[in-house]
């Protein structure tokens, strides 16, 4: 599901079944020598996030993406974050990044980290082969976090 | 000078023969577009979108069908990708929607090691049997749909969904 009103109100009819919220971390780092490579991973994890969406769509609401800078304070944010969707009700967060430090600066995050592959230049039938494989690993990140915290 | 002046007659006569020939036209037209509407159709080969995939090559085990199509939203077409699970039934080609009936994750068939000759739900462990059929007792309250198909050059296409036939 998407964040939008339509999903939304099936997500609150069906709390008990849609209890997992997947949030894409994006940084922009705002170094002119990045900005190229910024968007680039910023296209990948929304694609890829999109892709986990589709497959779990009956479970999980895709929100939109945190959107920091280099400046932000991860820790706040991590805080912030984990505590304001526990409360509407998400029994599982899901951060997905491609940028490395969260797994040093809020480890306690989980945050899964995914290598950010340039799509820009693949047409439609690679990039599609592209995202399966990277959805087919993470998969089962869903599924072992799911089963080991109960249904 | 004077004869080539316009009376006041003539001007009105003019002006809404002109305005309301356009209204008629801007009413007309519509009508009559409306009327001839299936012959302007462009005559296509019906919504089948084409797959690489080899009838030949199509066993009794489910098996991933990928097609693309472009979806016109408004004024914005977008490539998308599709998926059907695909298997034979005898000499029949059966193509399953994998579009779980409970809250729409997507299916796998043996996706549970307990049930290899299931499609399995990831989302809230929803099962079906391989025609489609829901399993009692799980969360999906109807069976997958089903796709049109047909074969050209060999090659499987895939159609519009419809309520599944075999259950
Ligand atoms: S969405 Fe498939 S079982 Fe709930």
């Amino acid at each position: 599901m998407y964040w939008n009103s339509k999903d939304v109100s099936v997500f609150l009819e069906q709390k008990e079944f849609v209890d997992t919220a997947v949030i894409p971390l994006l940084l922009i780092d705002g170094q002119a020598s990045q900005l190229k490579q910024n968007a680039s991973s910023a296209e990948f994890l929304m694609a890829l996030t999109a892709f986990i969406e589709n497959q779990f769509k009956g479970r999980v609401v895709l929100m939109p993406p945190i959107t920091y800078t280099k400046k932000s304070n991860y820790q706040q944010l991590a805080e912030e974050w984990t505590e304001t969707l526990s409360e509407m009700g998400f029994k599982h967060l899901f951060f997905v990044s491609s940028d490395m430090a969260w797994g040093t600066e809020a480890s306690e995050l989980n945050v899964i980290y995914t290598p950010s592959i340039p799509l820009e230049n693949m047409d439609q039938k690679l990039r599609q082969s592209v995202l399966d494989d990277q959805l087919r690993q993470i998969i089962p990140v869903f599924a072992n976090r799911w089963a080991k915290n109960g249904q | 000078m004077s004869n080539n002046r316009v009376s006041r007659r003539q001007f009105l006569n003019y002006t809404l023969t002109g305005v309301g020939g356009f209204m008629a036209a801007g009413m007309l037209m519509p009508m009559v577009r409306f009327a001839i509407d299936p012959v302007l159709q462009k005559a296509g080969g019906g919504d089948f979108v084409p797959t690489d995939k080899k009838v030949a090559d199509i066993t009794d085990v489910p098996e991933r069908v990928d097609f693309a199509f472009e979806q016109v939203d408004a004024w914005y077409t977008s490539e998308v990708t599709s998926t059907a699970w695909v298997y034979k039934n005898g000499d029949k080609i059966i193509a399953l929607s994998p579009v779980c009936k409970h809250l729409g994750c997507t299916v796998n068939w043996a996706g549970s090691p307990d049930h290899p000759d299931q499609f399995f739900c990831p989302c809230h462990a929803g099962r079906y049997e391989k025609n489609g059929n829901n399993v009692k007792g799980t969360p999906p309250l109807g069976p997958l749909d089903e796709f049109e198909v047909r074969e050209k050059d060999g090659l499987l296409q895939i159609g519009k969904t419809r309520p599944n036939t075999l259950v």
